[in-house]
């Protein structure tokens, strides 16, 4: 079997060859599914989502408060073969049930929901293979669909992990924050997903599941959003080169 | 904080991602296959401090801080390379010699590749474990270069390439790298090229270096290298003579003595579809030639018969086993039969012309097949099996003495390599053959010996010689010996581990503000009257009480522990060193701590007059021991007094003590009364060991008289709150983690352990043992007393105690509930808690515990399932030898104290074989075997009836030894040839009593 995060102290390299720093490789296409209102495809890593947009379409959706504004529906599904493990994932999975939830919060803060009133705009999201930082991945993949459906938003979303090496416990200081977590570093250490909006610091997501000591939380945020806005700038070079070739009118 | 920006077109590692695909299985039988992305990059540095442009790319972590290089600019050097070299070891030269590794006369600048680390790390986690010890250490200056993250040095396994083949290539590509790049580092800073240190790669895989040789990589077989060290001669018997044997034995095709192992997937299948067995091969402690294993399949355990159908296998090897056909099946064996003693004359370095079986060894077992065929009635036959392969050994380094016979005259002077036997302490592993040039010095020197290798046509396993301890019987000898033997940790802790420590040191105080944030959420119970008790001299003082009345009428008890999880965190170096040492571990003499003394008999020992952190449980509890209410918290308490058992003893039956701190103690002990007995209602079993304590001399320390152990009432007093607090405590850890608490459970004992004792009871005193449950165990032991002899029924507890499973630690997600039970104490469920300074267990509960009462977050480490299995499964196994260690040494003294004198005491017979039985003598809590040949000078006729368990000898001498029987005894003390040990011996004066 592979070391594990234990020996990142040894050289300062993660499991994988990676610096504390350092994002995964962010990969990106939209328009994946030609049928769909909008679409795309993101790895980052070995993590891979579809997302697919319909809407916004009207009527059905009434907002549990009584606003008028559309409504953002998302739906997850992963793939049995997506993990070590094949497994089938019950319906009403309670982490994916919270997962789509905060997807749909999230993209409510900046989705200009008046314009559609009473309408309903689905994220379906497919994950087909999981190597940590899903719950980013497939922000990012919305965020990426979103715009290909030219639904009307403020800014990007945009998402990472971060985490913490814990084998300095002794001296807490000294302990390095990670970015971008793969899947045998979040079994092992402690980990948040946050997101940001467009460039600014403004943070919509902050999810943390494990315990970690308050004093590396800070260390940690700041590397998530400084991520946060890598990936923005991946995601606007996915996005400009996709307008690049519509405007050369090579694909449509 | 700023990140490195990365976006793919700019990044010139962008295309650099490889895969790396592991294969595992898991527990339950599944492969899973794990994919990982690999990022290669070109910054990784080479650390030689000659080397400039590594400097400048390499990593820092995230406070900016460059972590210093390790390799000396001008490594030593040796005959061959004069110029200074570095070392890169393969996988092979390290599992073969690792102690070499460790010697502080050589083996400096060494360069450990990830590819080997990661093969050690799934070969053998303890040598993994003291390679990264290494790499730690300063003054080795070992350094660990992730060559597979390197875009220069990662190898991509090639189509029909083997996964070794694959390493040993990657291997072979960082040492080329190495080389080159050093010439390059050296170049640009302007040195000359004599002045570059060859990089040498030590490996003993001959095909591995005959590679080596064609790209042109500098590589050396150990023994070469070593050979051109400066004290080659004491290295050179460290390495493993696996490799040169073969060479020798290629040139003659050998004859072999053993079946061919399974192979790896055959015995899977075998397993899997339940035509072979796995299990873990037991040899018995009488007869060298018998193994046990128990399977599933089977109630009774499988019974491997002799050298052949034991095939290699080492006591404690997890080994694959066929059923033989019914008609072999045999009762086991009811004869002694020693190593020493079959094969005395045998030539260690003769191979040729020796047979698998000796014919003594044939004719011992012959008799033994006849007596069990010419048994008229039922009898019970043991189903028997035979070793088909090895799924992992459990090799050790072991402690022994060379057999001086096997050593020849002529070579003791002169340094000539040969072969002699080793024979090693532990009776259960067969004596080893080493190849050594020091035989002469080596003579009645207790040493240290590895196996290496165990081929099919080699009678006796290869190994090599480590070190020597020092001259047998020295007290510093045999006290080593005995640590090394039991895998004691007994090394002083490293510079790492007392970093941790306080730096105030002995100076460290309560903090006198209670403003200060050690205060916070910590309850001010200094003003209790709070006192220890302990036997004589103890100085890690884990525990102490308090009781007092409340208005309600109802008394409010505490348990007070050391605070242990305040000092030690988690994961850090004394955590880690802790974790590993699993217990402090008591000898007669000495006693080796679990964590540094100065936490262990000042900071954290609850010693009178001062304040200390404690971590208390506190009762309201009705009289009559029913509990109102318990509550948890971290506390500030100052002890009134250190008692000894004898002198709380004292002070409860002196009516004339009326103070604070005497009640109180008397109010505990009626309490404690009460839940003991409701323990024993419950069906708490209670069990016996022998227990005897060796008085020394305060000057010398030599053992100067045995006394057994007498209880006293304030022993179980303590012993019923130290229950009460760990069964509360297990209670609430649970509630809190239902998937990670950690706990003790002890397992029901499968009914056909007791099938012997219950049959020998029946037969020979007409007595039932049932055993239906713990309670109806502990009524009919009750029943079990012979009115003549009150010691009887001791003895009876004695072999029952023996029939028991071993309790363990356990962490709760990995069983049912059900499962949680704890037979002995009768509990639902248990923990331990209350000593935290001298076993990890308990520190890990607390730390849940504290968790669990929101006092601090609970930290990844006591959180992760399977990091808690690992930490069970190890403290598990260091218990086990911490208590057999302490036994050892206690037997060890015994010996000593009877050196020179011979006493005569009643003994009693707890075993019966046909051609000897064993005496235990409670006076002095030691049980020996007496064979028919010690009975008189020439070995009398033995009769023996394994229906009723008697003996009955005649010609020589006329004696009838029976089961349970009691018997007179003279006890000496001899010089055992065969384990070199100083021994106690039994001569048998008569039957019956004094
Ligand atoms: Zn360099």
């Amino acid at each position: 079997m592979p070391l594990d995060t234990s020996t990142y102290s040894l050289a300062l390299l993660r499991l994988d060859g990676r610096r504390w720093n350092e994002l995964r490789r962010l990969t990106a296409q939209m328009r994946t599914q030609a049928s769909a209102d909008g679409s795309a495809y993101l790895e980052m890593g070995n993590t891979k989502v579809i997302c697919t947009v319909s809407g916004p379409s009207e009527g059905g959706a009434v907002r549990p408060g009584g606003g008028e504004e559309a409504v953002v529906g998302v739906d997850i599904s992963i793939a049995g073969f997506s993990g070590v493990e094949r497994k089938r994932r019950a319906r009403n999975d309670k982490r994916v049930a919270e997962m789509q939830n905060t997807i749909a919060t999230a993209f409510e803060g900046v989705i200009f929901t008046k314009l559609y009133p009473r309408s309903l705009i689905t994220l379906s999201l497919h994950v087909l293979a999981q190597d940590g930082s899903l719950l980013a991945a497939c922000i990012n993949a919305c965020t990426l669909a979103l715009i290909d459906a030219g639904v009307p938003m403020k800014d990007y979303i945009a998402a990472c992990t971060a985490g913490s090496t814990s084998s300095y416990s002794s001296n807490e200081e000294a302990a390095d924050p990670l970015l971008d977590l793969n899947a045998a570093e979040e079994q092992e250490l402690p980990f948040l997903t946050v997101a940001t909006v467009g460039e600014s610091d403004f943070v919509s997501v902050l999810v943390l599941e494990t315990r970690v000591q308050v004093g590396r939380l800070e260390g940690m945020l700041a590397v998530g959003v400084d991520g946060c806005k890598q990936v923005r700038a991946i995601l606007d070079g996915v996005v400009r080169t996709r307008g690049g070739k519509i405007l050369e009118g090579s694909t449509v | 904080m700023t990140s490195l920006k990365r976006s793919l077109g700019s990044d010139p590692l962008a295309s650099n991602i490889s895969s790396k695909v592991y294969v595992r299985s898991t527990k339950s039988g599944k492969v899973q296959k794990i994919v990982r992305e690999l990022y290669l990059r070109q910054d990784i540095p080479c650390s030689s401090k000659l080397c400039t442009a590594c400097l400048k790319t390499a990593p820092r972590d995230a406070a900016g801080f460059l972590p210093p290089f390790v390799l000396s600019a001008a490594p030593a050097g040796t005959k061959k390379y004069k110029q200074g070299h570095y070392i890169i070891p393969d996988t092979n030269a390290l599992l073969n010699a690792l102690d070499l590794f460790e010697t502080s006369a050589a083996f400096y600048d060494v360069i450990i590749l990830q590819t080997v680390l990661e093969e050690l790390r799934n070969r053998s986690l303890p040598l993994y474990n003291r390679l990264i010890g290494l790499t730690k250490s300063e003054d080795k200056r070992f350094y660990v270069f992730f060559n597979d993250f390197r875009l220069e040095t990662y190898v991509v396994r090639e189509k029909g390439e083997s996964i070794n083949d694959r390493n040993d290539r990657a291997v072979r590509r960082a040492v080329k790298w190495y080389d080159e790049h050093l010439i390059q580092a050296v170049k640009a800073a302007g040195g000359r090229k004599e002045k570059v240190p060859a990089v040498v790669m030590l490996s003993d895989d001959k095909e591995n270096l005959r590679k080596a040789k064609k790209d042109g990589v500098e590589a050396c077989s150990l023994k070469e290298y070593v050979g051109g060290l400066e004290n080659a001669e004491k290295l050179l018997d460290m390495i493993s003579v696996v490799q040169e044997n073969r060479e020798i034995k290629d040139a003659k095709t050998a004859e072999l003595f053993y079946d061919e192992y399974y192979s790896v997937s055959k015995m899977g299948t075998g397993v899997k579809n339940g035509t072979l067995h796995q299990g873990i091969f037991n040899v018995s402690p009488y007869n060298y030639l018998e193994g046990s294993i128990k399977v599933p399949a089977f109630d009774k355990s499988l019974i491997v018969l002799g050298r052949e159908n034991i095939n290699r296998a080492v006591q404690g090897d997890v080994v694959v086993v066929e059923v033989l056909p019914k008609e072999q099946w045999k009762a086991p064996s009811t004869k002694i039969i020693e190593e020493e003693n079959m094969n005395k004359d045998e030539n260690a370095d003769a191979e040729e012309g020796e047979s698998v079986v000796t014919e003594k060894e044939r004719r011992a077992l012959q008799d033994e097949v006849k007596k069990v065929h010419s048994k008229t009635s039922e009898g019970r036959p043991q189903p028997t099996a035979r070793v088909v392969g090895v799924i992992k050994r459990n090799w050790r380094q072991y402690v022994g003495h060379v057999d001086e016979s096997s050593v020849s005259k002529s070579a003791k002077e002169s340094r000539k390599q040969q072969t002699v036997f080793l024979i090693p302490m532990d009776k259960r592993i067969p004596k080893i053959r080493v190849r050594t040039r020091q035989a002469g010095e080596i003579v009645g020197k207790r040493v240290l010996v590895t196996i290496d290798s165990w081929d099919r046509d080699s009678r006796h396993p290869v190994g090599h010689f480590v070190r020597s301890l020092g001259d047998l019987e020295t007290k510093g000898a045999e006290t080593e010996a005995l640590l090394l033997e039991y895998d004691v940790q007994y090394r002083p802790f490293p510079k790492a581990v007392l970093d941790c420590l306080p730096a105030e040191g002995h100076d460290w105080i309560v903090p006198p503000s209670t403003d200060d944030p050690g205060w916070k959420d910590r309850r001010d119970l200094r003003h209790l009257e709070i006192c220890s008790i302990d036997p004589i001299g103890c100085q890690d003082i884990d525990d102490a009480l308090h009781a007092r009345p409340l208005p309600n009428g109802n008394y409010e008890v505490g348990v007070h522990i050391a605070d242990v999880s305040h000092f030690v965190k988690p994961n850090n170096a004394m955590d880690a060193e802790a974790s590993i040492r699993g217990t402090t571990v008591y000898l007669v003499d000495k006693r080796i701590d679990m964590l540094p003394m100065l936490l262990g008999t000042d900071l954290c020992s609850l010693k009178p007059y001062i304040e200390r952190y404690a971590f208390s449980a506190i009762w309201e509890m009705t009289p009559d021991a029913e509990i109102v209410k318990s509550e948890f918290t971290k506390s500030v308490i100052k002890s009134r007094e250190a008692f000894s058992y004898e002198q709380a003893q004292i002070r409860v039956d002196d009516k004339s003590q009326q103070d604070d701190l005497t009640t109180a103690i008397r109010t505990l002990l009626m309490l404690s009364k009460k839940f003991k007995q409701k323990r024993m209602d419950a069906g708490a079993l209670s069990l016996s060991s022998p227990e005897v304590r060796v008085e020394m001399e305060s000057e010398t320390s030599d053992p100067i008289d045995i006394k057994t152990k007498k209880h006293l009432d304030t022993m179980s007093l303590v012993e019923e709150f130290m229950l009460l607090a760990n069964t509360s405590v297990a209670a609430k850890i649970y509630e809190a983690f239902p998937q990670t608490a950690m706990l003790r459970r002890h397992g029901a004992p499968p009914k056909t352990n007791f099938e012997e004792l219950a049959n020998q009871l029946k037969t020979k005193r007409n007595l039932d043992l049932r055993m239906a449950t713990s309670k109806e165990l502990a009524d009919s032991l009750d029943t079990c007393v012979d009115p003549k002899e009150p010691f009887f029924n001791t003895l009876v507890r004695i072999m029952a105690t023996r029939c028991m499973m071993s309790a363990e630690y356990f962490c709760s997600g990995t069983q049912a509930y059900p499962e949680f039970r704890h037979y002995g104490l009768a509990s639902e469920i248990y923990t331990h808690f209350t000593s935290p300074i001298r076993r990890y267990a308990d520190l890990v509960a607390h730390r849940q515990l504290a968790a669990a009462i929101d006092y601090e977050p609970l930290h990844a480490a006591v959180r992760s399932k399977g990091k808690l299995e690992a930490v069970c499964k190890n403290i598990n196994v260091r218990h086990r030898n911490a208590q057999q260690a302490g036994r050892a040494s206690i037997e060890y003294y015994v010996g000593q104290a009877l050196k020179g004198r011979i006493v005569e005491e009643e003994g009693f017979v707890m075993k019966v074989f046909s051609n000897g039985f064993v005496v235990f003598v409670p006076r002095f809590g030691i049980e020996s075997l007496i064979r028919l040949r010690d009975l008189a000078d020439v070995e009398p006729e033995g009769d023996f009836d394994p229906e009723n368990w008697t003996l009955r000898t005649s010609g020589s001498r006329e004696v009838k030894v029976e089961l349970f029987g009691k018997v007179v005894v003279r006890i000496s003390d001899v010089l055992e040839e065969g384990s070199g040990k100083r021994k106690v011996k039994l001569e048998l004066v008569k039957t019956g009593g004094k």
